[in-house]
């Protein structure tokens, strides 16, 4: 044989090398797997497990009689669980075949696929489904691993379209309020509370939210539920509002002549809010529809209560009154002839009631609302005093409502003219005594003006929140009144102010309110609209007989007229409402709220299931 | 004295044929056609061990005295399966049989081991000439034509060590098999490197090195001006060595510039002729973190349930990463990453040293042979498995491009373990003459 001792040295050089090669792999095993082996034990548990978030149901809004107005129901959400076989075609399939179903845009619900598959969580794409569509979605369920459905409590308001600037809407957010919220476990899809009650309380309504921790496979399919965290349903808030008079408020606007204004309803005890109306108003409950068959079109969200501003008109007759009889530059008993106009140099100021009134003194005049009454008596105590007791009783000032938008309105008068460096004239004093001019004030100011002359004096902050709980009952929050001044006037001046209020409704303008066994006292208005009718005012305050007052009624009709045919009867309505003599109208919601016991049958694991997924804790409590 | 049969081996084998099998088990539970691959895997296994045992009882002498016979065979089946076989997966590389299909490849590899070591033995005499050399290279390409016409290119990754080794132990010119190395990385390293500075555009943007290198990845001036700079700096390096007063012949220098020329050149048609995935491969092994939802999924995915096994394994059956299906191809090419999931880092490593301990007996074998024939048949098939190995588990542990190689004796697949458990009969019965040699 050859010498191979060579050949055999070639060898070992080979045998090292393969030795040196399975030495490098060796290394890279210990790498990867004992060094690094919590890095891709976290990766593996990430392919492996996804986390659904529920929403946990909302707190409920209960108005002062404990009637619901705004709850949750249960509802079925279509939600996708990206896969790792989930391409483009997949995608495009998938979207085409559920967009009929679901009413949107392929195109529109492609992205919102895709924004899952990128973020590799799961993703609603569509709430609040009806049980027919739901019928035909469990279909392609079958055909697309990934596409579930579960139940989660949606927010439901019972009344519709009731006290909604009050009560506020849930919508998405927007991108400023997501990177705003984004840390706060706010989902991408999560509603947000927008306006009113809904957005001042966001964060004890929202509760805490639950989920489901479920084994997926590759394909985005449920294996196996491994966990499942309850949700805390958020608090509960006890509001002052008293549905009945909310409703007939919100009725009597709309059935008035322009179907447009505000009501405002006050205990004067306190400053609670037992009704506070504007119209045009919204149905809350559409923001919730199943996407795509509302368009957010502009929707009136304009608080006409507390944004609007309207001149005061003759209902500011009872702070010129004031200033007039507190002062002592005009005793009641003064009288005034009133021909229909007042001549005041070469201007001639006409009086509402042309034929004229004869002869008024304090109480007729209130109650005629004479003008000319006033143009006198204004320019005998002057602008000075008149502005001033306009801003001892707030105006121009905001009530400090709890509500944002609130407007400050405008009080005018010589003061404010100064300030201008503009100057006052005695013509400015007559428009002053009968609220007409530049002033402005909102529905909510004069319900609390009238309030406190109903109080004698009393200023209560006005206030809509009674108590708020947590979802076990316990107290969160209780709210106290808060009395922010007293205004302070002499006795006989209160009295004098009530006789003639009371006068205006036993014979004057507001002789319609007259109501048996109720004490009524009130004061219309009517005020000039350069840009179309005039507003109707009409401002009062009532109690049963031989009690002192317990309600305070401001009452706006948009371009409604005179006050005592248009703002008059919704007052009417209101206050016999409220003290029971007319018939609440049913203000029930045409079906009641289903809530039922949501589970989540529907999210039956794929395979035979490892065990039986464990129902859902209802979020009924 | 030793016996005929090399226990060792025997073990080394049936260690990694039962971990194997157990991978199989597990990898393919839950799969819609577990009972056919089940069926298939134990049939082949069967099979593999009837041939095994063949392998063990024929003297290994007659491949040698046959080899004309076995090589005419290996090239007829190669281009018979170009026109009757199967076409699966976009390879026409499959015979359809009763039970399974046959992968040619396999055989055609044991073949031109067979082949290349009786060619070898032949021209012991005349081994350091270029000759020899290059009709070796010549007997490998047709057979690597005819798979490449398949066309399935991972399975001629293989061919390269093997036959180098081959060539190495044969006692070839070492400076041939550099100058074949220095060609054959070329040709691969280059397009590598051409997709990772495509990668890097920053690079590319402040190195004007890098800017150079990457034009070179299509033909242009600066191809031209690369070849005038290769051929300058040869000259200069070889009057360097006059002026060094240690002189070195010029053809040295002038191969190894034509060497380097000709990589560039094959380099320049392997970047043209690569089809979309295998680039997507090269693109996910240098930067698995572009795309990790496509080209890079495969190998992300074995990383993370090989690292997520640890030390003891999560249990067989009870891999998350296998049995959720998030390992692709669990069966087949990345049964080491459900090994190493479901098994740890005890199954996983206990893999690589059986692997290291059958190569070892092969090596073994090797140098017990009773002639240079049977010597260079167990070099070149250590050097097979060595070079499978390291290409499939560095697959799975993302050292290495994913490659659709399987890990013989130990991944799913009929034509693999039959062909492989064959050949470990030949290096059995290469053992077991040993000891009539003396």
């Amino acid at each position: 044989m050859v010498n191979r001792t060579p050949l055999y040295e070639r060898l070992n050089f080979l045998w090292i090398c393969c030795y040196a090669a399975v030495a490098v792999l060796g290394v890279r095993l210990l790498q990867v797997q004992v060094i690094h082996n919590v890095r891709y034990t976290l990766a593996a548990e990430r392919n492996r497990t996804q986390l659904l978030r529920q929403t946990a149901p909302r707190g409920r809004i209960y108005d002062r009689n404990g009637r619901l107005i705004a709850t949750n129901q249960a509802a079925f959400s279509m939600i996708y669980m990206p896969g790792k076989d989930d391409d483009e075609k997949y995608l495009k399939g998938l979207s085409a075949d559920l967009a009929p179903l679901l009413g949107q845009d392929p195109a529109v619900l492609l992205d919102t696929l895709r924004t899952a598959v990128r973020e590799e969580s799961a993703i609603r794409l569509a709430e609040n489904l009806t049980s027919q569509r739901m019928f035909k979605l469990s279909e392609l369920k079958t055909i697309y691993p990934g596409v579930n459905l579960i139940v989660e409590a949606r927010r439901y308001y019972p009344f519709g379209a009731f006290a909604s600037h009050l009560v506020g809407y849930m919508a998405r957010m927007n991108e400023k309020e997501w990177k705003e919220l984004k840390g706060r476990g706010y989902r991408v899809d999560s509603r947000v509370g927008r306006a009113g009650l809904e957005k001042m309380f966001e964060r004890e309504l929202r509760g805490i939210d639950g989920g489901i921790r479920m084994e997926i496979d590759a394909a985005g399919r449920m294996r196996r539920l491994l966990e499942h965290v309850p949700w805390r349903a958020g608090s509960n808030i006890h509001i002052t509002l008293d549905a009945n008079i909310q409703k007939a408020a919100e009725d009597a606007i709309r059935t008035s002549p322009s179907r447009a204004g505000a009501a405002v309803v006050l205990d004067p005890r306190n400053g609670e809010i037992l009704a506070l109306a504007s119209i045009p108003d919204y149905d809350p409950n559409q923001f919730l529809l199943p996407e795509g068959t509302v368009k957010l079109a502009k929707f009136p969200e304009f608080n006409l209560a507390l944004s609007g501003t309207f001149e005061p008109g003759s209902t500011f007759k009872i702070i010129s009154g004031a200033a007039m009889l507190n002062e002592n530059r005009v005793l009641p008993g003064d009288r005034t002839f009133c021909p229909g106009y007042f001549e005041l140099g070469k201007h001639v100021f006409r009086c509402w009631q042309k034929k004229g009134h004869q002869y008024q003194e304090w109480t007729s005049g209130l109650a005629n609302s004479c003008d000319v009454y006033f143009y006198k008596m204004g320019l005998r105590v002057g602008a000075d005093l008149i502005e001033r007791y306009g801003r001892i009783f707030g105006l121009g000032q905001r009530t400090r409502i709890a509500l944002p938008g609130e407007k400050s309105g405008n009080m005018f008068g010589p003061q404010a003219r100064r300030a201008r460096k503009a100057g006052w004239h005695d013509g400015d004093t007559c428009n002053l005594s009968i609220g007409q001019g530049e002033m402005l004030v909102t529905p909510l100011q004069m319900a609390v003006v009238v309030a406190a002359v109903a109080n004698r004096g009393q200023m209560w902050r006005p206030h809509f929140v009674n108590r708020i709980e947590y979802s076990d009952g316990r107290p969160e929050y209780r709210q106290k009144a808060e009395l922010l001044g007293t205004i302070d006037l002499k006795p006989q001046t209160w009295d004098l102010l009530h006789a003639g209020l009371l006068e205006v409704v036993r014979s004057g303008t507001g002789v319609r309110m007259q109501t048996p066994g109720l004490t009524i006292a009130g004061k219309t208005g009517t005020a000039q609209n350069p840009h179309g009718d005039d507003h109707a005012w009409f401002v009062a305050y009532a109690g049963k007989e031989g009690e002192p007052p317990t309600l305070a009624v401001s009452v706006l009709i948009q371009q409604g007229g005179h006050g005592s045919e248009a703002a008059g009867p919704v007052a009417r309505k209101i206050i016999r409402t409220a003290f029971g003599i007319e018939a609440p109208t049913p203000a029930e919601p045409e079906s009641p709220p289903a809530e039922a016991e949501p589970n989540i049958e529907e999210l039956r694991p794929a395979q035979p299931p490892a065990r039986a997924p464990s129902p859902g804790r209802p979020y009924v409590h | 004295m030793r016996g005929r049969w090399d226990w060792m081996l025997l073990v080394a084998m049936g260690g990694l044929l039962l971990i194997g099998t157990l991978g199989i088990l597990s990898a393919s539970l839950g799969q819609a056609n577990y009972g056919q691959v089940l069926q298939r895997h134990f049939l082949a296994l069967s099979i593999g061990v009837g041939l095994f045992l063949l392998g063990v009882s024929v003297n290994y002498q007659v491949f040698q005295d046959q080899s004309k016979a076995l090589y005419g065979i290996t090239l007829l089946l190669l281009v018979a399966v170009l026109f009757v076989g199967v076409k699966l997966r976009g390879q026409r590389a499959w015979f359809q049989l009763p039970f399974f299909n046959f992968q040619v490849s396999e055989f055609a590899r044991v073949c031109t081991v067979l082949v290349l070591a009786t060619f070898l033995d032949r021209r012991a005499d005349r081994i350091h000439h270029l000759k020899t050399f290059l009709q070796a290279g010549g007997l490998c390409a047709l057979v690597l034509v005819l798979i490449l016409k398949e066309p399935d290119f991972s399975s001629c990754l293989v061919f390269f060590p093997m036959s180098l080794a081959m060539l190495f132990c044969a006692g070839a010119n070492v400076a041939h098999i550099l100058a074949m190395g220095l060609y054959g990385s070329l040709t691969l390293g280059l397009p590598l490197l051409w997709t990772l500075l495509s990668l890097r555009p920053q690079w590319v943007s402040s190195s004007p090195t890098a800017a150079f290198l990457l034009s070179l990845s299509t033909p242009g001036k600066s191809l031209l001006l690369a070849a005038a700079g290769i051929f300058l700096v040869a000259f200069f390096l070889w009057k360097l060595t006059h002026w060094a007063r240690a002189p070195v012949h010029w053809l040295i220098f002038a191969t190894t510039a034509m060497v380097v020329l000709g990589g560039l050149g094959s380099a320049e048609a392997i970047n043209h002729q690569i089809k979309g995935y295998q680039r997507k491969r090269f693109l996910a092994f240098l930067a698995p973190e572009i795309d990790p939802q496509g080209a890079s999924y495969n190998v992300n995915q074995a990383l993370v349930a090989i690292g997520s096994g640890g030390m003891g394994g999560k249990g067989i059956f009870s891999g998350t990463q296998s049995q959720l299906g998030f390992l692709p191809e669990r069966h087949t090419d990345f049964i080491f990453a459900v090994i190493g999931e479901e098994m740890g880092f005890w199954g996983a490593s206990a893999v690589l040293l059986l692997y290291l301990m059958l190569i070892w007996r092969v090596v073994c074998a090797a140098r017990l042979s009773r002639d240079r024939y049977g010597f260079l048949v167990c070099a070149g098939l250590a050097a097979m498995y060595t070079a499978y190995l390291a290409i499939n588990v560095g697959m799975c542990l993302g050292l290495f491009p994913v490659a659709g190689l399987p890990l013989p004796l130990v991944s799913y697949g009929g034509s693999s373990l039959v062909i492989n458990l064959w050949t470990l009969g030949i290096v059995m019965n290469i053992y077991s003459h040993h000891y009539s040699f003396a």
